[in-house]
């Protein structure tokens, strides 16, 4: 499950490692690894080759071999810096890698949302070389739904920790639950499924492929603009941040005015 | 004219015109901070406004009610009346979006100028004999205002606001013996009642606004009644007021006030989202939203009961449940301690008489201490209430965070209090005219106690008569019908002249030896030149003019030349 994926990262690396892979890294590879922090390979090459002629499947497995066996083990059944991948699903792979949180930069608690390291077609090979693995969720196909009955769906089963304008929360132990906005329809439908993470799985006894479909239409609404109709946001962030506003912005000014009036009266 | 044949005619009914005459020569102090509590006053007029407005739109009803408009997410949802009625007036009542989020930021902007005036108060001891009766009717009113952005903030029955108002029902319920009772007193049964806004609404929109406008009312006239009080300084003694007449000075400066609170109210309620119900969606029991957390003149009660430790105190056998101490008490004192505040200094100073100059921050380093105090725990409780935001902006776990501010609430408030006791202590001892002068010379000279004789003689200083200082004197003339008087004093370069024209000598005397006791008259024959004005005032005038001349008569030629264009050009243009 995700949260043992999350939790066994911690301890995964070494410091006096890090320091001599980067440095391998940063020769092999140059700036751009440096940009882009991939997982150290056994082999020191991080980027990946461009291969025209192999199958997917060898693509896959090359990928796979240089990004993330070091940690998950050359068959995906884990080691001691990272979780097994047997039985996680093309779902869970494709979450991970498409949000940008696998391959994990460096050693802290919860991976956070990031440009994708590989490109689509390269996702697409690791995923296939992960679900030959076994088991787990399939990639769930989202269509348009309906977005009143996805309202209220996130109402009762999302808004207490993403929050009901979809800005996020902190858990418990530094953990966060993120913001909404970066998601694509696929990727939440995939984290309803999967549940990265701290979030609970809500499989499909719970929730049936079209509230999913309800659900993504709305999460994908809540990011419009066109929402915040009352103007400048302030993050939706709530009461505490128009609180400060009102301090600082709207009394500032109001005190600076009185203070201009009764200097003008000094005269 | 008209208005002069009117103004006639009302005063041959109503015989107005002597009271008129006395309440346009009321002087009010220069000082800015004068002005304060009228930013509060103008807060409230722009809520009465704007509040208006809302009630006919809004439908302070649970019952059912499909709504049905431009919001699609809420589109053909059945939610209670009065949220439905919320999100129709944000999304499609005209211009109901622009005055509810300004009734917001004006009930914002209401409490925190209250707060701003209280501490300005507090702070220069303008409490103190004869205004404590003015002091506790303020303190009230303060209770009265978190109380109607309580119940505003409330009536829209959103999910937010449903989980503020779960909390406070909590808190009530824990109060020992009474609480269960209370709350169904209130609600008229369990927590989400039928009768719940209904309540609200009355206690909103009609009990507290009329309690508010008769204790406003109340206030203001015991400013009127007991005279403003001022900052001392040359001319100004405990029996006078200095400042500027009411009518036509203050009346303008106090006009341009209001407008500039109306404006950045405006402005804010037009381009700053406050508020959207419509994203948090409607109340349900079962439900919640993260992060929440309530508006910040309530976010104190909030951010104690976070902090307060979750300890089961057991009082003669009874569990009293863990959210009456900082959500009872902890309020109840405050209060309390407001409402003490002017007896409590007066009976541990013993000061008893009567003041109409007000104190310096600096003269009182008790008071300061304690009023930093007191505002530094406040700003605590505040910044806890937001600690999950706080938690995700530094990243760090919220508890690790919760730990810290438990700290801090209690350290914090003492350090604060101590400096500013000391800092105090050193500008009334040393010569340091502000802050950044004081050196650590003074800080250490503080130490030692000063002389007190010394310091009681410099207190009661603008009491003393002065005839014998030099160049002190009071001047009086003949003009017209009427007689006036001023007073100068020629080594400060003062002139100060009396508000209002009496019909006779002794008169003018009588209110010279009022406000300037035992200061010299003197018999002039006539009023003096106004002073020259400065030379960049007039430059800047005399410049203002040709400039406006000059763009006037650009303006002037460039009309004409469009319109010879526009003369021999296409005819369509110049329909």
């Amino acid at each position: 499950m995700g949260v043992r994926t999350y939790r066994s990262t911690r301890r995964w690396w070494h410091p006096g490692r890090t320091v001599v892979l980067g440095a391998a890294l940063a020769l092999a590879a140059g700036p751009a690894a440096l940009a882009a922090p991939v997982a150290p390979t056994p082999s020191g090459s991080a980027a990946p080759a461009p291969n025209g002629t192999a199958s997917t499947g060898a693509r896959g497995e090359e990928l796979f071999r240089q990004n993330c066996a070091s940690c998950h083990g050359q068959q995906g059944q884990g080691s001691q810096r990272g979780p097994s991948l047997v039985g996680v699903g093309p779902a869970s792979a494709d979450f991970q890698l498409s949000t940008g949180r696998m391959p994990i930069a460096g050693e802290i608690p919860q991976p956070r949302r990031g440009e994708p390291v590989f490109s689509a077609e390269e996702i697409a090979a690791l995923v296939d070389h992960v679900a030959s693995f076994g088991g787990g969720p399939q990639i769930p196909r989202v269509q348009p739904g309906s977005l009143t009955a996805g309202r209220a769906l996130y109402a009762a089963n999302c808004a207490p920790c993403h929050g009901a304008a979809g800005t996020g929360a902190p858990l418990t132990n530094g953990w966060i639950a993120p913001p909404l906005y970066d998601a694509t329809p696929v990727q939440v439908a995939e984290a309803i499924r999967v549940g990265p993470g701290l979030m609970p799985v809500f499989p499909s006894q719970v929730l049936t492929d079209e509230q999913v479909n309800d659900l993504t239409t709305y999460v994908r609404r809540l990011r419009a603009e066109h929402l915040d109709r009352g103007g400048n946001p302030l993050g939706r962030l709530g009461p505490l941040a128009e609180g400060l506003v009102a301090w600082i912005v709207a009394l500032g000014l109001l005190v600076a005015a009185a203070r201009w009036l009764g200097q003008r009266a000094g005269e | 004219m008209i208005l002069d044949r009117l103004a006639r005619a009302v005063d041959d009914r109503l015989r107005l015109s002597p009271l008129t005459r006395k309440a346009l020569a009321k002087v009010f102090p220069d000082h800015w901070s004068f002005m304060l509590g009228e930013i509060a006053l103008y807060s409230f007029v722009a809520l009465i406004l704007t509040g208006v407005y809302l009630t006919l739109f809004f439908d302070a009803s649970s019952a059912d009610r499909v709504y049905h408009g431009a919001y699609a997410p809420l589109d053909g949802t059945t939610t209670s009346a009065a949220y439905a009625s919320t999100v129709r007036l944000s999304w499609d009542v005209r211009a109901g979006l622009l005055i509810r989020q300004t009734h917001h930021w004006s009930a914002l902007i209401f409490v925190a100028a209250i707060l701003v005036h209280l501490v300005r108060i507090f702070f220069t001891g303008a409490f103190r004999k004869p205004r404590e009766l003015n002091w506790l009717v303020g303190v009230t009113m303060l209770l009265l205002a978190l109380a109607n952005g309580f119940t505003g903030y409330s009536m829209p029955d959103d999910l937010l606001s449903g989980l503020g108002l779960r909390i406070i029902v909590s808190v009530v319920e824990s109060v020992p013996l009474v609480g269960s009772w209370l709350v169904a007193l209130g609600l008229g049964g369990e927590f989400p009642s039928d009768e719940m806004i209904p309540r609200l609404f009355v206690t909103h929109v009609l009990l507290v606004p009329a309690v508010l406008v008769a204790l406003v009312s109340v206030h203001l006239a015991m400013v009127v009644r007991q005279k403003h009080s001022q900052f001392p300084g040359p001319g100004r003694t405990e029996h006078n007021v200095v400042g500027a007449r009411f009518y036509p000075n203050y009346t303008l400066r106090s006009v341009a006030l209001f407008l500039w609170v109306l404006a950045v109210l405006f402005a804010l309620g037009g381009l700053v989202q406050i508020n959207p119900v419509w994203l948090y969606g409607p109340f349900a029991p079962a439900q919640s939203t993260s992060p929440a957390q309530p508006d910040w003149y309530v976010a104190w009660g909030d951010g104690a009961l976070r902090l307060f430790p979750p300890w089961e105190i057991h009082i003669a056998g009874h569990l009293v449940p863990a959210p009456f101490f900082p959500g009872v008490v902890l309020g109840g004192v405050t209060f309390l301690a407001l409402y003490a505040w002017p007896f409590l200094e007066r009976w541990c100073g013993g000061d008893r008489r009567a003041h109409q100059l007000l104190d310096r921050p600096r003269d009182h380093p008790v008071r300061m201490g304690v009023g930093v105090m007191a505002l530094t725990f406040f700003a605590v409780l505040v910044v806890t209430a937001g600690d999950d935001i706080l938690a995700r902006l530094l990243r760090v776990p919220v508890y690790d965070l919760l730990n810290l501010l438990r700290v801090l609430v209690l350290v914090l408030p003492v350090l604060a209090g101590a400096l500013a006791f000391l800092l105090a202590r050193a500008l009334r001892r040393g010569d340091a005219a502000r802050l950044g002068e004081l050196t650590r010379a003074d800080l250490r000279a503080a130490r030692q106690p000063a002389d007190r004789g010394d310091a009681e003689a410099a207190a009661d200083e603008p009491e003393l008569p002065a005839p014998d200082r030099p160049g002190e004197r009071v001047e009086l003339w003949p003009d017209g019908d009427v007689w006036r008087w001023r007073y100068r004093d020629e080594p400060a370069g003062v002139a100060i002249l009396s508000n209002r024209a009496v019909l006779t000598e002794q008169e003018a005397a009588e209110s010279a030896r009022l406000a300037y006791p035992g200061v010299d008259h003197v018999l002039v024959p006539g009023p003096p030149p106004p002073p020259l004005p400065g030379r960049v005032r007039t430059a800047l005038r005399r410049w203002g003019n040709r400039a406006l001349g000059v763009s006037l008569l650009v303006a002037a030629l460039r009309q004409r030349r469009d319109r010879r264009r526009g003369g021999h050009g296409d005819g369509p243009d110049r329909r």
